[in-house]
């Protein structure tokens, strides 16, 4: 049942995060290893899913500190990714797949908390106040640093850009 | 209002959060500084591909792996129930002990000394054996003796034998 339901959302918040796919199974069975340990201590009165990628992204972080994968190149966008997007088509411009694989390689240059906050509001989709609980901090933070983070990402494109441009 | 303070300001700009006062100042702004107005279009690029991001199907393998945690957690918390368990301690406690002495048998500096030492006391006990069993061996065989002189010398007393004095009766 819980591998059901949620066993895709962590892995690709593992996937997102870390940036390698061997490391985010690896990473995807700590959590759920962490999950089936602590679930007695979860308060049936808060939501589930905010709890475990509460769990999730403590252990990610903490995982990055120790092991600071930002010194590892994250896999190649065309490696899993390009063959599981199946929403886009191709239609798709190829400015955007461009711009995807430079945001997916820029990852790698934010800060932890800033790729945590800026993966779970512009991939995941989730609303602030959501962040916010994950993340246990305030909303003003949280909305600061997915404004930082994009500021970087759109930096980085614009660095990208003007290096093939020759500029 | 500077760049830096527009920065700031971008993301609830796209996101549609701003105050009329402060869409207007960041609107004005972007009217007459280029490299504000590029990052906007740039984060507003970013924000669309991150939003089509795809999402990595779970392997089957992995799938399984994580099926399998709870039994394995089961099989963790069995073993570790068991160990710590009080009545586990006295084994736990010699398992310690032969631990360390191995360790300090393994990790001796003259540890030839220590092989030397016992073999000698090795050979020692063994040639001790030798000479016990030696030695029950010879009682073993006065004892036969004894055994034997003692049925002789009950054959002579004629314990066993009928009343040979006796007459048959006619």
């Amino acid at each position: 049942m819980l591998v059901n339901t949620y066993s895709k959302k962590v892995f690709n918040l593992a996937y997102q995060f870390a940036g390698s796919y061997e490391e985010a199974e690896d990473l995807t069975q700590d959590i759920f290893f962490k999950l089936h340990k602590s679930i007695e201590k979860y308060d049936f009165e808060k939501n589930f899913s905010a709890w475990l990628l509460t769990l999730a992204r403590n252990h990610l972080i903490d995982q990055y500190r120790k092991t600071k994968w930002e010194k590892k190149s994250r896999d190649d966008f065309n490696e899993h990714l390009l063959s599981a997007d199946t929403r886009s088509g191709p239609e798709e411009s190829v400015l955007i797949q461009e711009c995807k694989k430079i945001v997916w390689a820029g990852f790698n240059l934010l800060s932890p908390e800033i790729r945590m906050a800026v993966i779970l509001r512009d991939i995941q989709g989730k609303k602030y106040e959501e962040i916010a609980e994950i993340m246990d901090l305030p909303l003003g933070t949280i909305k600061s640093r997915v404004n930082r983070g994009r500021l970087q990402l759109a930096k980085i494109l614009k660095e990208k850009r003007e290096k093939e441009n020759g500029l | 209002m500077g760049c830096e303070k527009i920065e700031e300001l971008l993301s609830p700009y796209l996101e549609d959060e701003l105050t009329r006062e402060q869409r207007q100042a960041v609107e004005s702004h972007l009217r007459t500084c280029p490299h504000c107005a590029e990052l906007l279009s740039l984060m507003r690029e970013a924000r669309v591909s991150l939003s089509s991001f795809p999402e990595v199907g779970v392997s089957e393998e992995l799938t399984e792996k994580l099926y399998a945690i709870p039994q394995g957690r089961k099989k963790f918390r069995f073993v570790s129930e068991v160990l710590l368990r009080p009545s586990s301690q006295p084994i736990m406690a010699a398992a310690t002990v032969l631990l360390v002495v191995a360790s300090f048998y393994v990790f001796h500096p003259q540890r030839s000394a220590i092989n030397r030492s016992i073999e000698r006391q090795f050979h020692i006990g063994v040639s001790k054996v030798e000479k016990i069993y030696a030695e029950a061996e010879s009682i073993t065989q006065s004892l036969g003796e004894y055994k034997d002189n003692l049925l002789v010398s009950l054959k002579n007393l004629r314990l066993f034998r009928g009343n040979e004095d006796e007459q048959p009766k006619t």
